[in-house]
């Protein structure tokens, strides 16, 4: 049985313009401190009948309680019992069995199906999930193997979910002053909430585009550029770790939503299998809420040999490229090839690969306290075929 | 068929029915317009932007010419076009500018289009979109089926032949707000705290009620063109193409009658083995960035009687949303007026 060790602690994250806020979270290591969002926890189910159970152990290093939720999974159990709201003298004080300060809880959480999943405290949780007390986590169909034609699926062989990389975006946002006020120790009216960054994997855009564990975010460790091959399908996997609604929009193609809060969309009524899923160019990412969905982009066929594009590229100064001096543009309208900018102009583009925005079409959202560009955005990048590692956006198989 | 469009990008000014000018960015339509004419349409941007109308296999050739804004003489913002939704797009014509190219003042650019997906989609600016799109640099944008035909009922379709979407008259639902202390900060050449929006008013294809039902005057409603007024006889199939993009959810509602959602973000709902996952709403829940086409067949309260136009009210269930600055009844409201059987000729183009 998998164990898992977390600890709930402080620490600070940081914004693209150079803020620092204070957050509350999770880390698995020991003495660390808390990242954003928490550690993202992978299992792979038992072949049925068999049930798949794994324990957490919490420690809490916080001054105050704090508990785990597990929205979406079968039997949550502390000491052999299930777990029940906490009160006392008659007073609701956890959704949940907690941890006071210093000490340790063990839960056991019987998985429910494969798919994506949040975790989350459930104490005081407005405060303790807006402080940053949330993570992910993906459960995988007995069957998965990675790299393998038809068993790499998000829902098991045959449910129609294969892909060839997979990415987690998990969706919050920030009010800085209500972590300022929890910091300073003091109280905070709800009604006040006001959001100023909008965050995937607790990052604002540009820093969405950053790698994974790049050494300036120490606390933010998971970046959300998704990169890919044309043709290739891509699992996008939301998890709605705030209390607003984000409707994300991917440039480029529409995606298929295949599975809503951890399940497959599907029935199967006497054996005749009922497709559920559809496709979409804007998802609701809701509150609490998560969507597994395939995403692909296979260009339209241009080729500057045998089909170029039928209309001609502008004298390039003339025109307007990039932002602020930077593009991530190649300078040629095709995928592979690159192009001549104006002099002067720098590019992140490495290998002729095209960029699609992916982002909150509340474009509000989109700034990081009201500065375009910034919050909930980021890119995919497709790079030309045969261009990108193996396991690039491939999260491990289990813990 | 090849189809050329040149849309150009200004500035103007908007009404709102409590008698306040509201200044935007947007769009018009100068296909065909001479060279030295061009500029004739500065401060000409039109809300809801000229929607556009391709059938599957059109060669489009969509320029865009920035023309600049006479209100606003010292902003040089670049524009572009954005098709919101057009499937495996490539970048060079996806209108964003940071991996892309953007349009300067006094420039143009032609982006190609071939649709082969049917469905309701929108287009937009996507410089810095949070103010452009607020702005008002924002339309709808239809693509036909391959086998549209409109004089063969069973080919007047949103879908195509046998898809179940046959209808006889549709009309745009363009959904966005509007903030007017923002686009009074814009005017004034000061910058907004986007985190700080807050609309005051709530649109339909660009006007608030009552303008949502009226028709232009010489004063009113010069750059807002589109009424949200539907007229249908009873018995018909009416499509409404619901598109929002504000940045707020709506949920819209017409109680006398039952949408059918056909289409989602231009899709019919089917599951991968072509499951039709069609189904009834009384309430078209749509966020931002998203499209809805709902079918309805228009009741007959008249029963082979002679009558008046018999009005069904549709509005926002966030019911904040239907007023006009807080104040007076408006927003986000509209009507259908049902006319008996064989009153109202067949419609030529969408919202007659
Ligand atoms: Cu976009
Ligand atoms: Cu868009």
């Amino acid at each position: 049985m998998p164990t898992i060790n977390l600890w709930a602690t402080d620490g600070y994250i940081s914004t693209p313009g150079g803020k620092s806020i204070y957050i509350w979270g999770f880390t698995d290591q020991e003495g660390g401190s808390a990242q954003l969002p928490g550690p993202t926890i992978i299992i792979k189910e038992e072949q049925p009948p068999a049930e798949t159970v794994f324990d957490i152990n919490l420690t809490n290093n916080l001054n105050e309680p704090v508990s785990l939720t597990f929205p979406g999974q079968k039997n949550v159990k502390v000491n052999g019992q299930r777990v029940q709201p906490q009160y006392n003298n008659g007073e609701l004080v956890s959704l949940t069995n907690y941890a006071l300060p210093g000490e340790t809880i063990t839960y056991s959480v019987t998985t429910s199906s494969p798919g994506t999943f949040l975790y989350e405290s459930g104490t005081n949780p407005f405060k303790q999930v807006q402080m940053g007390l949330y993570g992910a986590i993906i459960v995988r169909p007995c069957d998965y193997e990675p790299h393998e034609t038809g068993l790499c699926t998000a829902y098991g062989t045959g449910t129609g979910t294969e892909f060839d990389r997979e990415y987690l975006l998990v969706l919050s946002e920030v009010d800085p002053a209500f972590h300022q006020a929890v910091k300073q120790g003091r109280d905070y009216d709800t009604r006040q909430f006001k959001p100023r960054y909008w965050m995937i994997n607790g990052r604002c855009a540009p820093d969405t585009m950053l790698p994974d564990y790049t050494p300036q975010l120490p606390n933010q460790p998971y970046g959300a550029m998704i990169l890919m091959e044309p043709g290739e399908k891509v699992l996008l996997r939301y998890a709605g770790a705030g209390i607003q609604n984000h409707p994300l929009h991917p440039h480029g193609h529409h995606t298929r939503l295949v599975g809503l809060d951890g399940r497959l969309l599907q029935n199967i009524n006497n054996g005749e299998v009922n497709d559920l899923s559809y496709e979409r160019f804007t998802v609701l990412a809701a509150a609490g809420q998560t969507c597994d969905q395939i995403y692909t982009w296979a260009g339209l066929g241009f080729d500057p040999a045998t089909n170029p594009i039928p209309t001609t590229i502008p004298n390039l100064r003339n025109m307007s490229i990039g932002h602020l001096g930077w593009t991530l543009w190649s300078g040629s309208p095709y995928l592979g090839h690159k192009g001549e900018l104006p002099s002067g102009m720098v590019s992140y583009n490495n290998a002729g690969e095209e960029y699609f925005m992916l982002h909150s079409h509340a474009e509000l959202e989109i700034t990081n306290w009201g500065a375009y560009p910034g919050g909930l955005m980021t890119m995919i990048a497709v790079y030309p075929p045969g261009t990108l590692g193996f396991n690039q956006g491939m999260l491990p198989t289990s813990l | 068929m090849k189809v050329d469009i040149r849309i150009a990008v200004t500035d103007g000014w908007i009404d709102t029915p409590d008698g306040i000018k509201h200044y935007i960015f947007g769009f018009v339509d100068i296909t065909g317009v001479p060279e030295a004419e061009i500029f004739n349409y500065c401060g000409k941007a039109e809300l809801m932007a000229p929607p556009l109308v391709f059938i599957v296999g059109d060669e489009v050739y969509l320029t865009l010419t920035n023309i600049g804004t006479p209100t606003r003489p010292d902003l040089d913002d670049p524009h572009t076009i954005h098709y919101h939704g057009f499937p495996n797009q490539i970048a060079f014509y996806d209108g964003v500018p940071e991996p892309s190219i953007a349009v300067p003042v006094g420039r143009n650019f032609t982006y190609y289009y071939k649709p082969l997906n049917p469905g309701t989609y929108m287009y937009h600016c996507h410089q810095e979109p949070v103010e452009h799109i607020q702005m008002g640099m924002t339309g709808p944008l239809i693509v036909r089926p391959a086998d549209y035909d409109p004089d063969y009922p069973e080919y007047k379709t949103a879908y195509g032949h046998g898809t179940g979407t046959e209808f006889d008259r549709e009309f745009y639902i363009f959904l966005s707000e509007l903030d007017c202390h923002i686009h009074d900060l814009i005017a004034k050449v000061q910058d907004p705290d986007w985190t700080e929006y807050k609309p005051t008013y709530w649109l339909i294809n660009g006007r608030s009620y009552p303008d949502t039902i009226t028709n232009p005057t010489p004063c009113c409603l010069q750059q807002q063109p589109w009424s949200a007024l539907i007229r249908a006889n009873a018995g018909e199939k009416v499509l409404l193409r619901f598109v929002n993009l504000g940045f707020q959810q709506h949920a819209l509602q017409l109680p006398g009658t039952v949408f059918k959602i056909i289409g989602m973000d231009a899709m019919r709902p089917l599951g991968r083995n072509g499951e039709d996952l069609s189904f009834f709403k009384n309430v078209v829940y749509i966020s931002p960035g998203q499209s809805t086409d709902a079918i309805f067949t228009v009741p007959d309260p008249f029963q082979g009687q002679a009558g008046f136009p018999v009005v069904l009210s549709l509005y926002n269930r966030n019911l904040n949303k239907n007023y006009t600055a807080g104040m007076v009844p408006g927003g986000m409201i509209s009507q259908v007026h049902i006319y008996p059987p064989g009153t109202l000729p067949p419609q030529t183009a969408p919202n007659q």
